[in-house]
């Protein structure tokens, strides 16, 4: 059974549609990357996991279960005991998400409780340095502040942690770092993970399964290698051969021409079929359902051409 | 350097950083005795990690900085003091998009400030700026905030290129846009290249950007210069160790 | 842009009824301030809808009147402390160094006093009257703004357009006049407005002190400070200035409020 699924999600904001039917599960213990550009949906449907949504979002259609639980239709104190026993966020600001006025070690201690080992729990993210825990948020550099954040949403060894971006606005060199953290952490825990990244290559070599969303959908979902080394939609082929590292010496990439769609209302037929080379008429107009190509689960017309 | 006279030439150039209270007094080498050279119509690549110097490094080229140590030259003479002496022969595509243009300005305006700088007559110069960097004449008369981060990075290459200079920095120009949009922006700055003939330095973390714009590649760790070399060594055999770790982080 | 709220949109209401009223006064509207049109300590009637003071002077048109010196002398203040602020606070947040600490300092002193003690020692220098009034209004409200104006205009200066402008050539009145002092301007016009309501204050204060506004020119700390005397037998001469008082610095400040949700969300917006 599912740990997290989100069947056909549909969550408007006021002029725009962030996810036109949006599937996904995720088995506990597993590692999973969701993979977009900015726009696709991706934070909308990972915020929508804990329904950390803005005031301004609608859920039009479909739900979320968390172990079984309506995430949308649960009374507020259910919500919070969800939110408090099985999920942990960890968001792109690490500075942003601690509280400014408050030492770094007495933000710990309100998660945990009172005479938790909050030493303890700063090692498991490698911040033995005891002046960590007297810190104001202010005075940690991003990495640092990250890692804070994920331990304190690890601190309760939650079922599912959705991390949003978590390094995207850190340096590359410790990006590796909070990643280690992050992941090890999981593994220890056995929690689910749910890495939202636009960087393809780079969830690939961690996570077990991907999965790409592309205008509000999550249009190919399956193990790593399949999706990163055998694409079956195509424009997982194109994000996989768009990287400048994929370029041999002196070759030159050609990227998919144009940009994604700002949805209204619910896309009529494939929303990538406007900038995809193997779109027929029928994409235009007719919206796709999920088909099996070999180990993934594409939403195409055309999937089983496209290794062809 | 011989034949070919380099553009931009750092010369065993040293800056320390003083930090602390007066009695404790810190001092930090961001940059340790680096030497480079960008020759005419060459772009050089310069990667490192965050901390490693190569942003100390963008200030000095572009004269924003002054050395502790050893010289810079600009077109083989020493760096002016006075910054104007090289208006409109440098520019600088800078790293957020999101800051690369002033919010109350017209991206018309943005695209022209350069030129309004020197007091040159701006005629149709826009409008085809705008062109060569692929967006229409109607941008113009947008604001940034109507533009994605990828059409705002175009502008600021429009902006940089309005004067015709001789020198470009790319400081992690491509960073923060998402993987698709990093190509199509890399492409207009190769094809842009070939077109106007500047020279170019181009600062980036990720060894996949900078390899695939480069000529040739230097690698900067901790202040120093580890390794220089052309862009092909970096599809194969860098010599340096921590050149061969960037390549299989790839 | 965001549509402004109700809350803003009724404090502009009302700003705007205290003009139209302050400029029906400079049109004679409402009659003479200074004619004795009945008896002494009247209660609201008809000739006088909000009673007549003690010397039988009617209080709708000294009302009137008040709140036209006060609004006057306030905005003309804060306009002086608009552009001091400005022009230091970006000198300063822009270069830094000696300059900005000097700058820091020197606004620090003023800071630690509090502002009626600094508005009384004011007028004690200059004398009483419409000049101390303004001073003080400007010696009280430029600290704050000065502080604001350079804290934005560091953050300012340290935009990827700013250095652009630099690395171009451009000379430093044009870095600053074109790109500084542009992205600035909503917090200074939004300090502007929480300025305007505390030069208010300041007014009243000083005038009921009886070191602002002198007699017989009606202000309205002139006018509390006299309906004071009969707050007992005459309540209704501090109730009609009072409650104007407390109408005009509210809705300045939600003016103020909704003036800064329309220009500040699109600056701080984060990182993304």
């Amino acid at each position: 059974m599912s740990l997290l699924s989100v069947r056909n999600l549909v969550i408007d904001y006021a002029e725009t549609r962030a996810l036109d039917g949006a599937d996904l599960d995720v088995a506990p213990g597993e590692k999973v990357g969701l993979v977009g550009e900015s726009g696709s949906g991706k934070s909308t449907l990972g915020s929508a996991v804990g329904r950390l949504l803005p005031r301004t979002a609608r859920r039009t259609g479909g739900e979320v279960l968390v172990a079984g639980e309506p995430v949308f239709d649960l009374p507020p104190a259910g919500l919070r005991r969800l939110r408090r026993r099985q999920l942990g966020f960890v968001f792109q600001d690490p500075i942003g998400s601690l509280d400014p006025t408050m030492r770094v070690g007495a933000q710990l201690r309100l998660v945990l409780g009172r005479g938790a080992d909050v030493s303890m729990h700063l090692e498991r993210v490698r911040l033995d340095d005891p002046r960590v825990a007297r810190a104001y948020p202010h005075q940690l550099s991003g990495g640092m502040a990250q890692r804070v954040a994920v331990a304190m949403a690890m601190a309760t060894s939650p079922e599912l942690l959705v991390a949003d971006e978590p390094t995207a606005a850190l340096d590359s060199q410790v990006r590796e770092e909070v990643l280690n953290v992050v992941f090890s952490l999981a593994a220890d825990a056995g929690t689910s993970l749910l890495w939202l990244s636009h960087d393809l290559p780079a969830v690939a070599r961690r996570c077990d399964r991907i999965a790409v969303m592309y205008g509000g959908r999550v249009v190919e979902h399956g193990p790593a290698r399949e999706v990163l080394g055998k694409p079956a939609h195509p424009y997982t082929a194109a994000l996989a051969g768009s990287a400048p590292a994929a370029a041999a010496h002196g070759a030159r990439l050609e990227p998919v021409p144009g940009r994604p769609p700002v949805l209204t209302g619910p896309s009529p037929g494939c929303a990538f079929a406007p900038r995809c080379a193997l779109a027929v008429d029928r994409c235009h107009h007719e919206r796709p359902g999920p088909v099996r190509v070999r180990h993934q689960d594409v939403l195409c017309h055309r999937a089983g051409e496209v290794t062809a | 350097m011989t034949g070919t006279r380099a553009i931009l030439e750092l010369d065993d150039v040293t800056v320390t950083f003083t930090a602390g209270p007066p009695l404790r007094r810190i001092r930090l080498n961001a940059m340790m005795h680096v030497s480079l050279s960008v020759a005419r119509g060459e772009t050089l690549g310069l990667v490192g990690e965050s901390g490693s110097g190569k942003t100390t490094t963008s200030r000095v080229a572009l004269g924003l900085h002054r050395p502790t140590g050893g010289a810079v030259r600009f077109d083989g003479r020493p760096f002016p003091r006075r910054r104007r002496e090289l208006a409109g022969r440098m520019q600088a595509v800078l790293q957020h998009p999101h800051w690369s243009l002033n919010p109350r300005m017209r991206v018309g305006q943005s695209v022209a400030e350069p030129l309004a700088v020197l007091g040159r007559p701006v005629g149709d110069l826009v409008t085809e700026m705008l062109g060569h960097v692929g967006l229409e004449e109607s941008f113009a008369t947008r604001y940034p905030h109507e533009l994605s981060g990828g059409q705002r990075q175009r502008v600021s290459i429009a902006r940089a290129l309005v004067t015709r200079p001789d020198f470009i920095v790319f400081d992690e120009a491509v960073s923060a846009l998402d993987v698709s949009v990093q190509v199509q922006i890399l492409n207009l700055i190769r094809d842009l290249q070939e077109e106007y003939g500047f020279s170019a330095l181009f600062i980036s973390h990720d060894l996949g950007a900078v390899r695939y714009v480069a000529d040739r590649i230097a690698v900067m760790r901790a202040g120093e210069v580890v390794e220089t070399a052309d862009t092909a060594t970096f599809y194969t055999a860098p010599a340096h160790e921590y050149s061969r770790q960037l390549l299989e982080a790839l | 842009m965001k549509r402004p709220d109700r809350l803003s949109i009724g404090g502009l209401a009302c700003l705007l009824v205290l003009v139209v009223f302050a400029l029906g006064s400079l049109a004679g509207a409402g009659g003479d301030p200074d004619a004795i049109v009945g008896p002494r300590l009247q209660p609201p009637g008809p000739g006088w809808w909000l009673g007549t003071d003690n010397l039988g002077r009617s209080m709708v048109p000294r009302v009137m009147e008040g709140v036209g010196t006060t609004l006057l002398l306030s905005s003309l203040a804060v306009l002086v402390t608009a552009a001091v602020s400005a022009t230091f606070g970006i000198i300063a947040g822009y270069r830094g160094g000696y300059l900005n600490e000097l700058v820091m300092r020197l606004v620090e002193v003023l800071y630690s006093f509090p502002a009626i003690v600094l508005a009384i020692l004011v007028a004690a220098v200059l004398g009483p009257g419409q000049v101390a009034a303004s001073a003080s209004i400007v010696l009280v409200t430029i600290p704050l703004m000065t502080r604001l104006v350079r804290a934005a205009a560091v953050a300012v200066s340290q935009r990827d357009y700013v250095t652009s402008a630099v690395i171009s050539g451009a000379r430093l009145p044009r870095v600053l006049g074109r790109h500084v002092l542009p992205n600035v301007a909503g917090t200074i016009a939004v300090q502007g407005t929480y300025a305007l309501s505390v030069g208010i204050a300041v007014e009243g204060g000083l005038s009921f002190l009886g070191f602002g506004v002198q007699p017989p020119q009606a202000s309205l700390g002139v006018l509390i400070q006299q309906g004071g005397t009969y707050m007992i037998a005459a309540p209704w001469l501090i109730l009609g200035p009072g409650v104007v008082l407390v109408a005009a610095i509210l809705s300045i400040n939600v003016v103020g409020d909704g003036l800064r949700d329309q220009l500040e969300p699109r600056e701080t917006r984060s990182l993304t």
